[in-house]
């Protein structure tokens, strides 16, 4: 392997991708650690010490940042970049347009995080970027689809293979959702503060449109993408389904676009475009299983290989989350469930699974499998990554059923009536019932992010031996050398 | 990195991408085609009887599925479904089952109320959710309040009187109290004797000689009787506070350890006066739902 992957360094950009990698570990560690934080914030207030800067209100669109778009997003920017240039057998297209996405997202995320302890939010949930940043992103994601699009028309390859078809329909998507979302009118050129260009309930639908593409085109599909080139590649095995991934890839591109407005049922949106938004969600759960079934198939007639491969423990647990929460989505959707379940902690449950369980899982089991190929080395320690997988799936556990808990246990009490017909509890009752659930999200965040612990030292561990190495090589090549 | 590659078979799709990833082209699960077909029949239906398509400027309003309701003004409405109407019939389906019991809370009396256990059941859990979404936030969790802030209401010590009609009186219309500070019109020594015969009309005092020269303040100089009258024991007319139980609203005497202390807490009331208010809650709470309160407060500890 050294021999040939001394030519692979220098016949691909695997520059870029390290720095993605390191960068998407540490707003992981930043951003799960704000998570946990708040969580327990939300059982203890007094943990905010009266600073404005750390209470939950401004800490919660720094936790979903940096996790959603430092975290995740960096993992895609790096494992896409690793995927085409080896599905495509080709440099990266130009170096320089790459750096470019990577300074400018990782200012994004930082600037997007420092902005929002300070109190500079346009309060639109998952894109409370100020509109200096959000034009900071809509560049660097132009120039992302650039280089990515420039990349795969050079590929040496006949075919373009189906992860990037994932990757191009996310980039593509993403700007779109992310341009449209954020059309705005600044107060002054000297001021952060702007108007949307939408109104009411407009407003609202465009807003949601956004944030529910989010989840499907950034934190669905891209990761499908990923998925679709480290389940075959760690399993040795053929993709299951080569029908079923052109299927279930343009039913979910198409359908997802629908979904937007069943986060807002029970609104003044019309009963109409609510209707639309649930029957998408409801048509949207076999496409969204046909990734499942192709990613966890791809294993089938190598099943065993579930109890030596910590990796592939990681990738297929992914694989089962997603599964569920894709089908836990649809079920909320319908408006008697939404009714039930809106404005509850099972949302926030039903998040977390999707965010832990499948973009989390997906990403630290393909860097698992990407971090001793960028740095040419084995990984420093596999027992470590099965302590991984275990803390890591004892946490969402722990987590989404908490989270039902509250949800569900909160929702059955707000429309709890007595014998009277009067309402059986009060409102502070319902938030005191909530206390409990919140200890244990809380206690299930905290083995999470101590799973994440360990896959930094590792990482880091690994890429110091992965230096060691090299230099040990460079000097018998001296010396070789030199003999010669 | 696998040492099992496929070989290019009938089954895959004969490319192989960076080296060993291969597509199988198996056909799609019968199981998932079905229970997508079944996804589109379970739309097609929900489309049927809900709205659901947009024509035009209007849209497809649904089929089997009208709701009929009364609004609170009368107003019988028949409409094709939509979550309004949805609302509106579980709203008029809450209000006839409580009119009548309503009806007759109205026209009760209080004692009426209290001798009878379904009226008094109702009027409770009633009140309860009332209370605690409009009252606890100052009075606390069972109306214990906070001494310094807000009266405690589970105990029968009563500023504005605690009949039923006094406590209706009280939340309908809202009370301020004052007391003034004495800062400019008694010196600190005068405060400080003022202060002991105060203690001393609870059974609390320590300097029998202080306590001698506070009363002729109290009574004298200091026009304390006026509103606390000679006895102490206050006037609910204008909410000044009974001193002779051991009840304190305002002084932290309760949680004084020592003399000194009682002293100290009651001096500083009489030095810088209070003013407390009382909201009116008439403007936001309906008659009946006053009366309830009233009655739920009255039983929260010694109504008189």
């Amino acid at each position: 392997m050294a021999i040939s992957s001394v030519s692979v360094q220098e016949h691909y950009n695997y520059h870029i991708i390290k720095k993605f990698v390191v960068m998407s570990l540490i707003w992981g560690l930043l951003g799960m650690f704000t998570g946990v934080y708040i969580g327990f914030e939300l059982a203890w207030p007094a943990l905010n010490m009266d600073i404005a800067e750390i209470t939950f209100g401004r800490l919660r669109p720094v936790h979903t940042t940096l996790v959603i778009f430092g975290f995740g997003g960096s993992a895609l920017f790096a494992t896409s970049y690793y995927v085409v240039q080896r599905t495509c057998q080709v440099r990266l297209y130009s170096d320089v347009m790459a750096n470019l996405t990577f300074w400018g997202w990782q200012a994004a995320v930082a600037l997007s995080a420092i902005g929002y302890m300070n109190g500079y939010t346009q309060s639109r949930e998952y894109a409370e970027m100020v509109w200096p940043v959000d034009i900071l992103i809509a560049v660097v994601w132009i120039i992302y689809f650039l280089v990515y699009v420039l990349t795969v028309r050079r590929r040496t390859q006949p075919h373009i293979y189906v992860a990037n078809w994932f990757y191009i329909a996310f980039i593509l998507a993403t700007a779109i959702l992310h341009i449209f979302n954020n059309i705005e009118v600044p107060v002054s050129l000297f001021s952060l503060k702007s108007y949307s260009l939408h109104a009411g309930v407009q407003d609202a639908m465009t807003q949601w449109w956004y944030g529910h593409n989010a989840v499907g085109f950034f934190l669905t599909a891209a990761f499908l993408g990923m998925m679709y080139y480290f389940v075959p590649k760690q399993a040795g095995r053929p993709v299951y389904s080569y029908r079923l991934s052109i299927i279930h890839f343009w039913a979910l591109i198409f359908l997802y676009m629908w979904v937007g407005a069943h986060h807002l049922h029970w609104t003044a949106l019309p009963d109409w475009t609510s209707t639309l938004a649930a029957t998408f969600s409801i048509l949207l759960l076999l496409p969204s299983w046909g990734g499942m079934i192709n990613g966890i198939m791809t294993l089938s007639g190598a099943w065993e290989k579930l109890q030596t491969d910590p990796v592939i423990r990681f990738l297929i647990v992914a694989l089962s989350f997603y599964g569920m929460a894709t089908f836990e989505g649809p079920l909320m959707s319908l408006k008697s469930v939404n009714a039930l379940s809106h404005y509850t902690d099972w949302t926030i449950g039903h998040v977390h699974s999707g965010a832990l369980g499948w973009v989390a899982m997906i990403s630290i089991g393909s860097f698992y499998h990407l971090i001793p190929r960028l740095w040419e080395t084995k990984l420093w320690s596999t027992r470590l990554v099965f302590t991984h997988f275990w803390l890591a799936t004892i946490g969402i556990v722990l987590y989404i059923s908490s989270m039902w808990v509250a949800g569900i246990g909160q929702a059955l009490m707000l429309r709890g009536f007595d014998e009277y017909g009067n309402l059986a509890y009060t409102f502070v009752e319902t938030i005191e019932f909530l206390f409990k659930p919140y200890v244990a999200r809380g206690i299930g965040g905290v083995f999470f992010l101590s799973g994440m612990v360990l896959m930094a030292i590792n990482t880091f561990m690994t890429v110091r031996q992965g230096y060691r190495d090299r230099a040990l090589l460079d000097a018998k090549l001296v010396a070789k050398l030199a003999r010669a | 990195m696998s040492n099992d590659k496929q070989p290019h078979s009938a089954q895959t799709t004969g490319h192989a991408w960076d080296g060993d990833i291969q597509e199988f082209n198996n056909p799609l699960p019968r199981w998932w085609l079905w229970g997508f077909y079944a996804t589109v029949v379970f739309a097609i239906v929900y489309w049927i009887l809900y709205p659901a398509w947009p024509i035009g400027k209007t849209y497809t309003k649904g089929m089997f599925n009208n709701i009929e309701y009364t609004t609170a003004q009368g107003q019988h409405v028949v409409t094709h479904w939509n979550t309004r109407a949805v609302y509106e019939r579980e709203m008029q389906f809450a209000r006839q089952q409580q009119a009548g019991i309503l009806k007759t809370l109205d026209q009760s009396s209080f004692d009426d109320i209290v001798k009878d256990p379904q009226k008094l059941g109702f009027a409770k859990s009633m009140a309860k959710v009332l209370f605690a979404d409009n009252c606890q936030a100052c009075h606390q969790a069972g109306g214990a309040g906070i001494v310094g802030r807000y009266p405690n209401l589970a105990d029968d010590d009563w500023l504005w009187g605690g009949s039923f009609a006094q406590i209706e009186n009280t939340i309908r219309e809202g009370h301020t109290g004052m007391m003034p500070s004495f800062k400019t019109r008694l010196s600190r020594a005068q405060i400080n004797a003022v202060s002991e015969y105060v203690l001393s009309l609870s059974g609390q005092a320590s300097d029998t000689d202080l306590v001698k020269q506070g009363q002729a303040i109290f009574e004298g100089e200091g026009g304390c009787v006026a509103c606390h009258t000679k006895a102490g024991t206050g006037n609910i007319a204008m909410g000044s506070a009974n001193l002779t139980d051991q009840i304190w609203t305002i002084a932290k005497v309760a949680s004084a350890k020592n003399p000194q202390e009682k002293r100290a807490a009651v001096y500083s009331v009489v030095e810088n006066g209070v003013t407390r208010t009382m909201p009116t809650w008439k403007d936001r709470l309906s008659p009946t739902e006053i009366k309830v309160l009233a009655l739920y407060v009255h039983e929260l500890g010694g109504g008189k």
